[in-house]
């Protein structure tokens, strides 16, 4: 018997069969979620055990709710769930690139080519597409802000919330506005964004707050101010309401006389933890939220109100660094260190009432630019969802660009480019490797393939006539979807960020080359 | 591709099956309601599962009862549930106009137009059709005459229960908003409705329901011995108990002589005595409290000759607090750390007076001098008839606030949309694309409302709805026909009449939101072109095996 030559072997009967499932079952989550590609994209209605409804074209969003049960289908998932955590948009394609990969895959390994060998050149051919990719890539700066609204639009254009260009102005100076030095900054933290949301207007009525809001009302059980100007607001993170001991207690009165004192002993107490808040000079508290006891009692409320401080509890105490970052104040968890020097300020705190109940605000800060508050708002719960939703994929775009200030045309261009140049390349290659190389450029043409067909475009012959244009050199043609043919995409300011892009490639990649290398699969329990 | 390939736990439908089943299930939905609408509409009696009877022809009341369980019809319920809280009626148009559109979009894809066109197209029809409203259509009040506020009332209660009395209704509606109209720190003129109280009170016919110039509270004074009416009255509001003192949990008092008991019992009956006097001595006549108060104290009351009600609702208590000027208190407690009764917080009312309405007896605040809270008394035959005019009461109370704070008003009757549908169709024409179809698909769909309108009023609905639109085309083409524009239908005579004049009359708000959700809430369930239901997990495991 003669040993098999190297890409030459014969699978055993189980190893092919794992292979099988394992790229079918991924294969069929990938197929599951391509209608919702891209700006014509559809949407998935998503009925869940407990009977409640999502509505979605977010690749990541939708992949969460399946509970795809097949191991190699939730890798899928989790490969969506990593790029919305890299790069926050794209969640779909990368899931569509794989789920090509993997179908140029079952072509090659039906051909009898070794797994390793196709694993091995598709991590060469990952290379060359980056540089591609990076070739083609225009550098932006943070300043020039047209061009970050036209990235932002770009993402935002495939989502239910499309025709609303608010949106994606919002998120630039929402990103914009956190950023330390545009010049400098090559991260943001978007924690020092919140979205707030709130049901009732349309979306046109979403707003940047250069402040805090607080979805809860101001408590006004004893007619306590609603509105303060010049407010000092405090922080606090202890009760105002009588102080209880670990262990049981017992107090008692041995002298009927000193009944009094004992009822009175409550109100005293309290008078002086708010006197105490007063003389600070404070005018807005804001009380987190206790599990243990009530954070306020009737007292308390009454005394605040009497001192006109207008009240704000039930803070998470998740928010309580976001709102120090916002007013600059300090939380105060004993009522001895209250004092004025921890106090934020703004211009003006008052509630305002919305169809859902009230909000507070918290507006002209005094110096601005550390956080910012989106106060979402939707006609309805599933299109408010999907808003938000939105907008941290137009926040993420933005970050994006600001971890890498480089721009690429979008419309399916780079793929395309990336497709034809990986072509040329493989053709330098010798052997099976050169043939991988090939298979993997033309699975990345399922992008454009699937923009085509999502708008309701002939797929075959824009994707020819795409390739065409790229061969003349026209690196920037892409499909545009509104007119429905082919045009420099730049020029529709369609583009999206390198980032997206790149780490579209580089994780779906990742994830087929891992799945490749699964040959026997074990359930335990 | 099944549910079985892509393994989840549940079942899948895509492309045109799912967009087919949610029409379907959408059209359900509108035809339930359908017939409710209009003037001439008929009512629904709905019974849930312990046996409540609910009557009602609001479209918005209707779906809420139903629990409908098709996540697409849910959207359509949800809409029907914005336009109250937005709007507060328009509701059975706001749903019957989304399925509407549905149906229609659905034929289009079925003539293989890609449904992201048709969203498009729906879209830019639904711009333009706000923007001819407010542009064109819309009236602005000041150009009319006064009673116009009634004409908008009047239009809005002609679909309901208390359609027949509506001049009666919409007299006491605009009379209650006239009543709390406040001015807020912007200077802008805010109609509060949830000041205007509506009480129900079997017996009697509708037509004897009363607008009462102040509050009425559900409520009896605590003591036969005390007065049942008091001019000039102080009020003071509490939100705590009047009751004997009582020690904290943890807190004993240990007694060693037996003497020492009864000057505990003293010391405690003192406590609230101290305080009611503080209360008294104020100069306050009335005390109405949230909470509880105990015989013990009532004694001191029907001593003083004041009036106490004692377990009032907290929102009445605030509403009756802010008319009469008064604050509510939760505790006597001052900044010194003593009790005392502030004379500030106290409210002024001309008349504080218990009366006998039916078989109940009522607390009535009268208050001319502070004008801030209206009641309405309804008197009606059966509990269910109550119900629903009280819903229609604030249907109308809240189209009322509507237009007085919009300030424009659109013709009723079918008239706006037939506007439309002639204008969209025109502007279908100029567009080269594909959208054009669209644009007229969402024309042909707003024609719903007049058809539905006609149908419902027994009308020849086909004949009816040309004749409107021929109108509308004229004023829309021919210059010197111009008053043609608001054109409308007359239910009762089945004629074509200018509605403006007539006096039907909705707010121009109203409209243009109820066009706006109709349109978002189509596009939402349009784009949907996969629905996955996962089934319900498993409960945990049994313990016995079965």
């Amino acid at each position: 018997m003669s040993a098999p030559s190297r890409g030459d072997f014969e699978e055993k009967e189980k190893e092919k069969d794992v292979r099988t499932s394992n790229i079918v079952a991924a294969r069929a989550v990938a197929d599951a979620i391509r209608t919702s590609l891209g700006p014509k994209g559809m949407d998935k209605m998503i009925s869940s055990p407990n009977g409640e409804v999502i509505i979605s074209n977010d690749g990541a969003t939708i992949l969460q709710h399946l509970e795809v049960r097949h191991p190699a289908a939730r890798m899928l998932a989790e490969l969506a769930k990593a790029q919305d955590i890299e790069a926050g948009d794209g969640t779909t394609s990368v899931v569509v690139i794989a789920g090509a990969l993997l179908g140029a895959v079952s072509t090659l390994m039906s051909k009898g080519i070794h797994p390793s060998l196709i694993s091995e050149s598709f991590t060469l051919a990952l290379s060359k597409s980056l540089e591609v990719l990076t070739n083609m890539a225009t550098p932006i700066s943070l300043t020039d802000r047209s061009s970050l609204v036209k990235s932002a639009i770009t993402s935002l254009n495939s989502k239910v919330v499309s025709q609303y260009t608010n949106l994606a102005t919002i998120s630039v100076d929402a990103v914009l506005n956190v950023l330390k030095d545009p010049l400098t900054a090559d991260n943001v933290n978007l924690k020092d964004i919140k979205i707030i949301k709130k049901l009732g207007g349309t979306i046109d009525d979403t707003e940047l707050v250069k402040g805090l809001v607080f979805d809860q009302q101001s408590s006004h059980a004893a007619g306590g101010p609603t509105r303060v100007n010049n407010a000092k607001i405090g922080l606090i993170q202890f009760c105002l309401s009588a102080p209880k001991t670990y262990m049981d207690n017992n107090i008692v009165v041995s002298d009927y006389t000193k009944m009094d004192k004992v009822l009175k002993e409550e109100p005293k107490m309290i008078l002086e933890m708010c006197r105490k808040i007063q003389k600070s000079g404070c005018n807005v508290l804001l009380v987190q939220k206790s599990i243990l006891r009530d954070a306020l009692n009737e007292y308390s409320l009454h005394y605040l109100a009497k001192l006109k401080i207008l009240v704000v509890k039930d803070v998470e105490r998740e928010d309580i660094e976001f709102i120090c970052n916002t007013i600059g104040c300090t939380p105060v968890a004993n009522i001895d260190s209250f004092t004025a020097d921890k106090l934020g300020r703004a211009d003006l705190v008052e509630e305002v009432g919305t169809a859902d109940g009230k909000v507070v605000k918290v507006t002209g800060v005094p110096n601005p630019g550390k956080t910012v508050t989106i106060l979402a708002r939707g006609s309805n719960k599933l299109v408010l969802d999907e808003a938000e939703r939105s907008i941290h994929d137009a926040l993420c775009v933005i970050r994006s660009l600001v971890k890498k200030k480089y721009l690429i045309a979008g419309g399916g261009a780079p793929e395309i480019e990336v497709s034809q140049q990986v072509t040329e390349f493989s053709k330098t290659l010798p052997g099976i490797k050169g043939y991988c190389v090939r298979a993997y450029a033309e699975a990345l043409e399922i992008i454009p393939y699937t923009l085509a067909e999502n708008a309701g475009l002939h797929p075959i012959s824009i994707v020819t006539e795409l390739r065409n244009k790229h061969a003349q050199g026209e690196k920037t043609a892409g499909i545009n979807v509104r007119k429905g043919a082919i045009t420099n995409i730049i020029d529709e300011n369609v583009v999206q960020p390198l980032l997206v892009s790149t780490s579209a490639l580089t994780l779906s990649t990742e994830t087929v080359v891992m799945l490749l290398k699964i040959d026997d699969m074990v359930t335990s329990r | 591709m099944s549910g079985k390939v892509l393994m989840i736990d549940g079942e899948r439908i895509s492309g045109q099956d799912v967009r087919t089943q949610n029409v379907t299930a959408v059209t359900a939905i509108s035809n339930i309601v359908k017939t409710s609408f209009g003037p001439i509409g008929l009512d629904k009696m709905l019974v849930d599962n312990i046996g409540d009877i609910t009557i009602t022809n609001d479209g918005a009341t209707i779906l809420k009862m139903l629990e409908v369980e098709h996540p697409a019809a849910k959207v359509l319920v949800q809409l029907a549930d914005l336009q109250d809280q937005e709007v507060g009626d328009g509701t059975t148009s706001v749903v019957i106009l989304a399925a509407e559109l549905l149906k229609h979009a659905n034929e289009l894809v079925l003539k293989k137009i890609h449904p992201t066109v048709i969203i498009s197209g729906y879209r830019i029809a639904c711009t333009e059709a706000i923007k001819y409203i407010n542009e064109t259509l819309a009236v602005k009040v000041e150009t009319l005459s006064k009673d116009y506020i009634i004409n908008t009332v009047k239009t809005s209660m002609s679909s309901k229960i208390i359609g027949d009395d509506s001049e009666f209704f919409g007299k006491m509606v605009v009379d209650a908003l006239a009543r709390i109209k406040t001015i807020d720190y912007k200077g802008d003129a805010k109609y509060p409705i949830n000041s205007v109280n509506i009480l129900k009170a079997h017996g009697k016919s509708a037509k004897e329901s009363m607008l009462v110039e102040g509050y009425a509270l559900n409520c009896t004074v605590a003591s036969e011995g005390m007065p049942k009416r008091i001019a000039g009255a102080k009020i003071a509001f509490l939100d705590f108990n009047l009751q004997k003192a009582k020690m904290k949990l943890g807190q004993k008092v240990v007694v060693t002589n037996v003497n020492d008991l009864e000057a505990i019992r003293d010391r405690e009956n003192d406590i609230i005595k101290e305080r009611i006097q503080l209360i008294l001595k104020s100069g306050a006549n009335v005390v109405l409290t949230t909470k509880g108060i105990d015989d013990l104290c009532l004694k001191y009351f029907v001593e003083a000759g004041a009036m106490a009600v004692r377990r009032c609702k907290k929102e009445d208590l605030k509403r009756i607090a802010k008319a009469c000027g008064g604050t509510v208190l939760i505790s006597l407690n001052n900044l010194e750390g003593d009790e005392s009764f502030d004379t500030s917080a106290l409210g002024s009312a001309d008349e504080v007076v218990q009366t006998r309405i039916a078989d109940d007896e009522l607390i009535l605040v009268k208050n001319s001098t502070n004008k801030k809270a209206a009641s309405i008394i309804l008197r009606g035959a059966s509990s269910l008839l109550l119900d629903e005019m009280e819903r229609s009461l604030h249907d109308s109370l809240c189209i009322a606030k509507r237009t007085l704070e919009s300030g424009t008003i659109v013709p009723g009757g079918g008239a706006v949309e037939s506007a439309l549908s002639i204008y969209l169709d025109n502007f279908a024409e100029t567009m080269g694309s594909r959208k054009q179809l669209a644009i007229s698909e969402f024309a042909e769909s707003l024609l719903v409302i007049p058809k539905q309108l006609a149908v419902n009023a027994a009308q020849d609905a086909t004949e009816l709805v040309s004749k409107l639109r021929s109108y509308h085309h004229a004023a829309q083409t021919d210059a010197t026909k111009k008053s043609y524009m608001y054109s409308g239908l007359d239910l009762i005579n089945g004629k074509v009449r200018n509605n403006l004049e007539a006096g039907v009359l909705e707010p121009a708000i109203a409209k243009v939101k109820c066009i706006k959700f109709a349109t978002e809430a189509a596009i939402t369930i349009l784009r949907i072109d996969d629905m996955i239901k996962l089934n319900p997990k498993e409960q945990q495991q049994d313990p016995h095996g079965h």
